[in-house]
């Protein structure tokens, strides 16, 4: 289990990858036969209990001759024992697999490695054999089980064996219309729990989709406590045995308590309330500590000391959290640790495991209430919530205790975004003046897309992009409020000619009110998608456009309004004259991230209606 | 000095990645040595490294280099000894780079770019064209605007790779924010190695920040010898030796303004850089045959004629293997007579043939026997065969003709994209196309679909040539050199995208329903021929002009081995054209950067695949959204975005001191015809004419309609492959306008 939530199972995505180019060639190649044991055995002094995985695949080509690409992953704590290969039944294949370090992308350094080769499937109807033998040296480190693959599987069996001495707990997720068998049997001093299955579909890569602990069918292996020898060892028990180890590895963590002290002071110098010292010491990590994440051994769980990640100014989330929490702290604040499983996993602290969380964040109490506060989002504002950690169950520090919260769920309107259009006609232009606001995580993408451009090109790039790289939108007298200070909302205004967007016919104008068409075409292809779809957060695109009608005008027809009300989302839009004005108004919200493939079809009828409403002009003539 | 070891026959080409490698027994000892030569390096006297401020010009600059400076280093008696670096190999083979850079990072962008390095990373400063196995070390120090210096701990330095000879490493730059100053450094170590090679460096002038101070200071020891030369207004480098008879070099180089990577630029033409040759000197027996260097010797070249001896030898040498050895020579005979064989099933006589005639009959067999041949234990490769690239067919053609009686040169040059022959410093830097010497046309092939007769782009326009051909002598062959041909230039009819759409509205008048037939020519050809044309389709097209009697497919059936596989050839023949169709949608879409549904009707009419039928034109029929509107009882059709979004000019590159080197000239046309619908008449067919036209290209829309149907012909040409700056503005006049007329409308008005 890895730290920061982007980056959450780099390795299954690392699979989906291959996934990907296997399901595209349709059943060519498949797993015909697949059989993977996992058993847990005593060790040596070190690793007392450790798993020792088995597993043996034989793939079938299907239809025509080619390769695959088989990837394994290990690590300091997961070691790969053996590999034998097998072509048509013959180990005189000449493939060498290699073994190295795994490069992930927003992972700068972790202790991830990587096995990997080319397997042959030399004609129609032959196979080739995998077979693996790893060994997890630690079971808190044995957590999920995934059942699916890179190819379809026709049959699996997955054994987990469980001696007398090892107390486990197992919980089934996603087996839903997967028809796996489930059998449990004993044998002396051991369990043996068999799941076998038949036909399951490959992996998909689909983007905006949902983390793989929603929907691949798994198992989550929690071990509880062993009794190899004479000595007892205790996992995860509850939830509390988990807390125990995290606050352990905090506690180890040693804190130059005045250095930090004195750089705190300094920066709320001035300050006279608790939560403008707590905004000014957040912007503070999120503006001078970069995001670098070393996820090596026990550096993926235990956090960077506090001095440190001042002094290298950079840091991964464990090491932000830590440091916010402790610089709180050092000037008397309240300040909590908080673990926390984004929105990617499926789990919560109720099923005690090293795989239900992948992010660390640090709360405030104010005045007994939680102010939760996440610097790895680099430009959110203070009380604002990340869409990954809305709504999850936190486990937070209160002493030797701990204390199980839910991150509150903002609304829609904490990400709005809005822009504001005063235009009059004059010929086939429109000119006039714009603002534009944006709040929440539209204000985060913003900013961080600006700030990733260099200073002296991002007057340029912003205009671009507020033009849509459209020549025709010549913008001019721009100015840019609270490009630094990411507890106001971020805002533009500036003039605007829209060239040629006017056209006469006749005595008649035409005209298209809307060049930002939010959601438009944004249909979903029910033909290859299987996954639910997630926008990235919860959204509200409010656009109002008045337009002052030019001397001898009159309206001759407005187009239709829209208004779609779904459960998750809605779309509010429609034209009307009030004067000698045209007032468009377009409200796109979305209530909720999520559109699962049951709702794809209603959503693509309704982004046909979007579409339709997009695709109507205005039409004004002259007055009688 | 290069030796070329080609295989001629499917020289499919690949990229080869270089990584960097630090070499030591143990960490420990990498370590220790990393520190000494971070503590040679910042001890430079070097005052160019003590500057902090950066002029106000540049104070909105996302980053200043303050400083960059170059060492290089071999066998001399140089202050600068690397003894922390040589492991067991002669010091006189050792040459060691030292690249320091002091950059001034103001602002995030800056620092994210260099906060997180790896060896990999810090190469890209070496001036080294490619690296063998080399040992690295980097030293970084960050300089704070209050002037304290904070040097990277060397434990912060983590190995990704740990190997007992072989060492990868990065670095995560602490406590690093806008304002600060970096200084680093990566110091190289490559063996000279023992085959007489050089080794080619260059020291760019260029950047796109902008450098207060470049240098770049040599010092080889006596054995070494040195070509260099100075390109596009480089300043000369001053080369001389000193009382040890080392050699010495410098080039320096102050207030660089920064050069921003543009539309339509040619770094090799157009931005200053030094190359140099470097080589350990040899004059040992077979020094002439390998063109080696005496020690010590210092060249300042002129003229080209050192890469054209190694082009001449090197091409000398594969003749040699492949050709003058009888035994080899079976492979080119084998062309003929395959030639010869399908000639005569085509009723050609292949005797009869002029030498035009014969060399493209020679070209289809080679590519149609060596290329497009099928191979059951290759055929992913074989379906994916359009997406590789062949190189070396100057020789190969060559060979081929010979072997067939067929007279032809070998016309070497350089390229538009890089530099000309006379300027040439590396056999590399030479191109090679076959010269039929009768007709003096060429042949060439650098992908499956290429034809007889044409040249690649790269090559149009060249002026400046060398023609080369054998004679076998009793023991060697010998070079005959002669000048070259000019190389042609195509006109912008030639290279050429021509759509024909028959558009009307959909049922519900909601979008278009599109019926088109679209026509590559020239040099637009390639990239859609690899997406569209199906292998399948293309081989059954030779196989029908080459009166092959029967289809792959009916051939393999009849084999006794090839019985087995029919069935696997057919389902992955199957599948690809399943593919076919997804090609053909996203094509649509890139094409008109609209919504595509409906596709259907996919057919690849003309493969374009033969100089007699140069053209490739495919088809399809779908619906095209995006472009209709409703307004009250009326429709208005946005034809102007018939064209997707043609090529814009953004504001920050508008003002232009470059000249203009374009791929090749050329045209893309719209012959529409979009039917008005029963009920309604059209508005605003007049206000779609427009015409910009100058000497660099134009740009025109010509409009008619009858009741039924509007006509709409649109026309963009570039017509020249280069233009001087001066016509920057009459080139963006045209381009204009085409933009301008994406915003052109008609109305469709109820009756």
């Amino acid at each position: 289990m890895r730290k920061f939530v982007l980056f959450a199972i780099p390795m299954l995505a690392a699979l989906y990858s291959m996934a990907q180019e296997s399901a595209d060639i349709d059943r060519n190649v498949v797993i015909s036969k697949s059989k993977k044991t996992f058993e847990f055995v005593k060790g040596d002094k070190d690793h007392p209990v450790q798993v020792k995985e088995e597993s043996d695949r034989i793939f079938t080509c299907n239809n025509y001759r080619t390769d695959i690409s088989v990837v394994e992953f290990y690590s300091d704590i997961e070691t790969i024992d053996d590999l034998d290969i097998y072509v048509n039944d013959s180990k005189k294949h000449g493939i060498v697999p290699k073994y190295e370090y795994y490069n992930s992308d927003g992972i700068f350094y972790s202790d991830a490695h990587v096995c990997y080769f080319q397997l042959p499937l030399l004609k129609k109807g032959s196979t080739s054999e995998v077979r693996f033998k790893k060994t997890t040296l630690d079971p808190n480190y044995f957590t999920n089980i995934y059942f699916m693959d890179a190819q379809e599987i026709d049959e699996q069996e997955i054994q987990v064996i469980v001696p007398s001495w090892m107390q486990v707990e197992i919980k089934e997720f996603n087996f839903g219309s997967y028809n796996i068998k489930k059998n449990i049997s004993k044998d002396g001093d051991e369990t043996t729990y068999t799941y076998t299955m038949s036909h399951l579909p490959a992996m998909r890569n689909e983007h905006s989709a949902p983390g793989p602990t929603f929907y691949i069918p798994h198992i989550l292996v929690m071990s509880k406590s062993a009794q190899p020898k004479d000595e007892k060892y205790d996992y995860f028990k509850t939830v509390k045995e988990q807390y125990d180890w995290y606050r352990k590895l905090v506690l180890q963590v040693n804190v130059d308590a005045a250095f930090i002290k004195e750089k705190t002071e300094e920066i709320v110098k001035g300050s006279s309330s608790d939560e403008e010292k707590v905004k000014k010491v957040f912007q503070w990590v999120q503006d001078n500590v970069r995001y670098i994440a070393f996820e090596n051994g026990i550096a993926g769980f235990r956090p960077e000391k506090p001095q440190e990640v001042i002094r290298k100014k950079y840091g991964d989330c464990k090491g932000m959290a830590n440091l916010l929490t402790e610089m709180l702290r050092s000037i008397n604040l309240d300040a909590r640790r908080c673990w926390i499983g984004t929105n990617h996993i499926a789990y919560d602290y109720s099923t005690p495991s090293l795989a239900v969380d992948n992010h660390m964040i640090c709360a405030w109490m104010n005045k007994g209430k939680p102010v939760y506060l996440d610097a790895t989002e680099k430009y959110i504002g203070f009380g604002e919530i990340a869409e990954r950690i809305q709504g999850r169950q936190t486990l937070m520090e209160n002493g030797n205790g701990y204390l199980l919260e839910k991150v509150p769920v903002n609304s829609y309107a904490q990400n709005a975004s809005t822009e504001t259009r005063r235009f009059s006609i004059e010929n086939n232009s429109m000119k006039g003046h714009v603002t534009q606001v944006w709040k929440g995580e539209n204000k985060v993408w913003l900013l961080s897309a600006l700030n990733d451009i260099k200073q002296d090109k991002q007057e340029n790039a912003l205009k671009q992009f507020l033009a849509e790289k459209k020549l025709n939108y010549e913008i001019s007298n721009l100015k840019v409020t609270n490009l630094s200070n990411y507890n106001a909302d971020l805002q533009v205004e500036y003039d605007v000619l829209w060239k040629d967007v006017v056209t006469a016919f006749d005595k008649e104008l035409y005209l298209d009110a809307d060049n930002r068409r939010n959601l438009e075409n944004y249909n979903i292809d029910t033909a290859k998608r299987k996954q639910a779809y997630r926008f990235p957060f919860k959204n509200d695109l409010l656009f109002e456009t008045e337009i002052l009608l030019p001397a001898g005008k009159v309206v001759n027809s407005l187009p239709e309004k829209l208004a779609i009300q779904q459960p998750g989302y809605s779309f509010l839009a429609s034209y009307s004259q009030q004067g000698n004005k045209i007032i468009y108004k377009n409200e796109i919200i979305l209530k909720q991230t999520e559109i699962s493939p049951s709702g794809f079809s209603q959503w693509n009828k309704d982004i046909e209606q979007l579409n339709n409403f997009y695709n109507q002009q205005i039409v004004l003539k002259q007055q009688n | 000095m290069k030796f070329s070891t080609v295989v001629i026959f499917i020289a499919m080409s690949t990229i080869a990645g270089t990584t960097v490698q630090a070499q030591s027994k143990d960490e420990a000892k990498y370590r220790k040595e990393s520190e000494a030569m971070r503590k040679q390096v910042w001890a430079w006297e070097k005052p160019q490294f003590n500057v902090r401020e950066i002029p106000a010009q540049y104070s909105n600059a996302s980053k200043v280099v303050l400083a960059h400076h170059t060492e290089l280093t071999a066998d001399s008696k140089s202050k600068f000894q690397f003894y922390v670096i040589t492991f067991g190999v002669k010091k006189e083979q050792t040459l060691t780079e030292v690249v320091r850079e002091m950059v001034k990072l103001n602002d995030k962008n800056a620092v994210t770019e260099y906060s997180e390095l790896s060896f990999t990373q810090f190469q890209k400063r070496s001036g080294f064209y490619a690296v063998d196995k080399t040992t690295a070390y980097v030293g970084v120090r960050i300089i704070k605007p209050n002037g304290t210096i904070k040097e990277i701990n060397a434990d912060d330095i983590i190995l990704t790779k740990d190997g007992s000879n072989e060492k990868q490493a990065k670095v995560a730059i602490p406590d690093l924010q806008p304002g600060d100053i970096m200084d680093y450094f990566i110091a190289t170590e490559q063996q000279m190695t023992n085959d007489l090679s050089s080794k080619s460096y260059q020291v760019l002038l260029f950047d796109d920040a902008p450098i207060l101070s470049l240098s770049f200071h040599g010092q080889l020891g006596k054995k070494y010898a040195i070509d260099y030369r100075s390109y596009n207004g480089a300043p000369e480098l001053q080369v001389g030796k000193n009382d040890d008879r080392d050699i010495i070099i410098d080039v320096e180089k102050n207030n660089l303004p920064p050069f921003e990577t543009s539309l339509w630029v040619t770094p090799g033409r157009q931005l200053p850089f030094i190359r140099m040759n470097i080589s350990l000197g040899y004059r040992g027996p077979g020094r002439k045959f390998f063109n080696s260097k005496k020690p010590g010797e210092i060249n300042k070249l002129t003229s080209s004629e050192e890469a054209l001896d190694d082009k001449t030898s090197s091409l000398n040498n594969i003749y040699y293997a492949n050709y003058w050895m009888k035994a080899a020579r079976v492979q080119f005979n084998d062309i003929e007579s395959d030639a010869k064989k399908l000639s005569k099933q085509q009723d050609i006589k292949f005797k009869e043939l002029s030498d035009d005639e014969k060399a493209a009959q020679l070209f289809y067999t080679f590519r149609y026997t060596k290329l497009l041949n099928f191979d059951i234990d290759n055929i992913a490769k074989k379906i994916d065969i359009g997406s590789y690239k062949f190189n070396n067919m100057g020789i190969n053609f060559y060979c081929i003709l010979k072997a067939a009686d067929v007279e032809s040169n070998i016309t070497m040059s350089g390229t538009r994209d890089w530099i000309d022959l006379n300027e040439a410093m590396d056999a590399s830097d030479i191109s090679t196309v076959t010269n039929l010497a009768g007709s003096g046309k060429f042949l060439h092939l650098s992908n499956v679909y290429d034809i007889p007769f044409t040249i690649p782009s790269n090559l149009e326009g060249i002026t400046e040539t060398q023609n080369l051909s054998f004679t076998n002598k009793a023991t060697s062959a010998h070079n005959d050199l002669s000048t070259g041909p000019k190389m042609p230039i195509s006109t912008s009819d030639k290279n050429a995208h021509l759509e024909n759409l028959k558009i009307s509205l959909t049922a519900d008048k909601g979008a278009l329903a599109v019926k088109r037939s679209t026509t590559m020519k020239g040099y637009y050809k390639y990239d859609k021929q690899k997406d569209l044309l199906l292998y399948e389709d293309y081989l059954e097209s030779e196989r029908k002009i080459f009166h092959e009697e029967k289809t792959l497919l009916e051939d393999l059936e009849d084999g006794k081995k090839s019985r087995k596989y029919v069935d696997e050839v057919k389902s992955a023949f199957a599948e690809a054209r399943k593919k076919q169709v997804d090609a053909f949608t996203s094509e649509a879409k890139d094409n008109f950067e609209q919504e595509v549904t409906n596709m259907k009707d996919c057919k690849t009419d003309k493969l374009g695949v033969r100089h007699t039928d140069p053209d490739f034109v495919y088809s399809s029929s779908f619906t095209l959204g995006g472009m209709v509107k409703k307004a009250g009882n009326n429709i208005i059709v946005e034809i102007g975005k018939i064209q997707g979004q043609p090529l814009v000019v953004q504001p920050e590159h508008r003002k232009r001191d470059l000249d203009i080197h374009m791929p090749f000239a050329r045209s893309i046309e719209y012959q529409v015809e979009l039917a008005i619908p029963d009920g309604y008449s059209v508005e605003g067919v007049s206000a779609l004419n427009k015409k910009v036209d100058n000497e660099t290209g134009y740009f025109s829309a010509e409009a008619t309609a009858t009741d039924k149907l509007v006509t709409i012909t649109i026309k963009k040409h570039y017509l020249h492959i280069y233009e001087p700056v001066k016509n920057w503005d009459k080139l963006m006049q045209f381009m204009d306008a085409a933009n301008d007329w994406v915003n052109t409308k008609l109305l469709f008005k109820k009756k």
